[in-house]
């Protein structure tokens, strides 16, 4: 009987002859690794945890009225594609300022940076990658609950055939709108973690910022209805409820940076959005909000160019 | 048909780099080509500027800097041909070895399934085929050397570059790392410009060298030049040391103690005899007899005017 048997030969170094794709490969894999990073893919289930929980909060929104549109079978009361962006917002904000500078900031912290820029890589190239990154994550969390939406409602009506000839404008509305909030939740969180090798600091920041701008916009634009509502007791006339910055309210509105979107995204869609801010937002020509959202996108996503043209190693 | 010139891997020409009023290179010429190069000069010689200038990340003063033929400040498509080993922290803790390789194949431009068999090839010519799928920060200071290394090689460079590989190493981890990376020069067929500010390094690897001081290129040549004979004899012995000098001196050759060695400066060939001579006389037992060579420490023990 012959008995199996093998040999181990050292083949010595061998030089690579395969192929070479340069600048566009490099770009490509710092946008799959940005990717792969903020989703914890390939790291351990610590790395996973927080992205994962994060998105089934944000997925929540969605899923709760497609089943409520599916039982409740009448869909008139129920939050619409419209409303959708502004019920996620503040969950969407968590969701970046939280993930956002995972992409960023550990590269900085640890040394690996100084790896990327001495391969065909510039700066440019390294910022849109992690910036494209996380912008195709976010973007696919607001399109994943839109659909789930969009479903939802088409299984859940009468006539399904019906409701997709009289809302197929949803799908081109929800997907603008939500690029404008995409856009917006990726730039800032990403320019604050340029600044710091500190993902904690980044986050605690990003928060922290979108948190303070609801009670400094309310209480410049919002007015009081409950003192309104005092004089009505006394007996006197009740005075129109006026803000206490009078004329100005409306533009300290748009001060609420998580409505910053919000306000362009109740320009794509037809349907009247009832919120404070929005309403106060509303009286001012279309031109102001959606100057507003590009300014605030535009210049934080200068800022994030160019501080990263200027990084030194 | 005409046959262009081979261009130079790494070549400077007239080279000056300023940091506002601060000086960091003035005028410096020299060329690259294969083998292991050392780059050696104190602390502030201009050696990281140097590198920094090679790699593309800042840009000249004046003058010029080209990797093979091409200015990698204009073009970063040319640090395809480069690797870089850093001095300072640059692994990332949380991801394995070969998942981190893989990513800077990619990032080196070499497409995902290339890259995957590239890591694994590199990961095992450094030592690290076994531990491949351990987070980096489980690794000892060793083994983040040999990734630093491993990532320097991994799209298969015509040069590396390495700032200070031995740094933070004990002795036994730096004759490893000097080992492999001499390995790398001389099997891999890899040029490598070593930057160190530790002769021992350089003199043990190294073919070429290049000295850099005050951002100025002040000797430059093959280590075997700066390393020759000198006219010093040293004569070890066990015993009988002082009737050894004494019979030197009776030949008139002066002769010092040092320890349990004799130390001679020679004039010419024929004292050998004498010496030989003086050796069996005074009865020592001969351990022994050589010159002393230079080492690349006597470089910056010169005067500037030497």
């Amino acid at each position: 009987m012959n008995e199996a048997h093998g040999e181990v030969f050292d083949l010595g170094y061998r030089h690579y002859e395969g192929p070479r794709e340069g600048r566009m490969r490099a770009r490509k894999a710092i946008w799959i690794n940005g990717v792969r990073t903020a989703l914890g893919i390939g790291r351990g289930w610590g790395s996973k945890a927080l992205p994962i929980l994060l998105f089934i909060a944000v997925m929540t929104p969605a899923v709760v009225i497609s089943i409520a549109a599916a039982t409740a079978g009448n869909l008139m009361d129920l939050p619409r594609h419209d409303a959708y962006y502004q019920i996620i917002s503040t969950l969407l904000v968590i969701f970046s300022a939280i993930i956002a500078p995972e992409l960023l900031c550990p590269d900085r912290r640890d040394g690996v940076i100084s790896l990327y820029l001495v391969r065909p890589l510039s700066p440019t190239d390294y910022v849109i990658g992690r910036w494209l990154a996380f912008l195709s994550v976010t973007l696919a969390i607001v399109y994943l609950g839109q659909v789930i939406l969009f479903t939802g409602f088409v299984l859940a009506a009468e006539e399904p055939a019906n409701y997709l000839r009289y809302n197929w404008m949803d799908v081109p509305r929800f997907l603008l709108a939500g690029l404008v909030v995409a856009i917006f939740t990726t730039t800032i969180p990403l320019t604050v973690s340029a600044f710091t090798t500190r993902r904690a600091y980044a986050a605690a920041f990003v928060i922290g910022l979108f948190i303070i701008s609801i009670p400094v916009a309310g209480i410049l634009s919002i007015c009081d209805e409950d003192r309104g509502r005092q004089r009505n007791e006394f007996g006197q006339d009740p005075e129109p409820c006026r803000p206490p910055t009078g004329e100005s309210a409306k533009w300290f509105a748009l001060i609420n940076l998580s409505d910053v979107p919000i306000h362009v995204n109740d320009l794509i869609f037809p349907k009247e959005n009832t919120s404070e801010f929005a309403r106060l937002v509303a009286e001012l020509p279309s031109i102001v909000p959606i100057t507003w959202y590009l300014l605030l996108t535009i210049g934080p996503g200068f800022v994030l160019w160019w501080r990263y043209r200027r990084i030194s190693i | 048909m005409y046959n262009l010139p081979m261009p130079h891997l790494l070549e400077a020409k007239e080279l000056t780099k300023h940091y506002g009023a601060t000086i960091a290179l003035e005028s410096v010429d020299f060329q690259i080509n294969d083998g292991i190069t050392g780059l050696l000069g104190p602390n502030g010689a201009g050696k990281s500027t140097t590198i920094k200038l090679f790699l593309g990340l800042i840009g000249p003063t004046s003058g010029s800097v080209e990797v093979l033929g091409e200015r990698p400040y204009e073009s970063v498509e040319s640090r395809s041909h480069l690797g870089y080993m850093p001095e300072h922290d640059c692994l990332p803790a949380s991801v394995t070895a070969a998942e981190f390789l893989t990513h800077m194949a990619q990032v080196s431009g070499i497409p995902p399934a290339h890259a995957r068999t590239r890591a694994a090839d590199i990961l095992r010519h450094v030592g690290l085929d076994e531990e491949r799928y351990r987070s980096i920060g489980e690794y000892s200071t060793g083994m983040k050397q040999r990734v630093k290394l491993a990532q320097a090689l991994v799209h298969d460079p015509l040069l590396v570059l390495l700032d200070e590989p031995t740094s933070g190493l004990d002795p036994g981890g730096r004759e490893e790392m000097l080992a492999l990376v001499k390995r790398t020069g001389r099997e891999f067929g890899i040029s490598i410009l070593l930057s160190s500010h530790l002769m021992g390094d350089v003199e043990s690897i190294c073919d070429r060298i290049i000295v850099l001081e005050g951002g100025r290129v002040t000797e430059e040549g093959d280590v075997s030049l700066f390393t020759q004979e000198t006219q010093t004899l040293y004569i070890d012995v066990d015993d009988h040391i002082e009737e050894l000098v004494a019979a030197l001196s009776k030949r008139r050759i002066a002769a010092t103690m040092d320890g349990l060695s004799v130390v001679v400066e020679t004039e010419s060939e024929e004292q050998y005899d004498s010496i030989r001579d003086a050796i069996v006389e005074s009865d020592t037992r001969l351990r022994r007899l050589a010159p002393r060579r230079h080492g690349l420490t006597d470089i910056f023990r010169r005067t500037p005017n030497e």
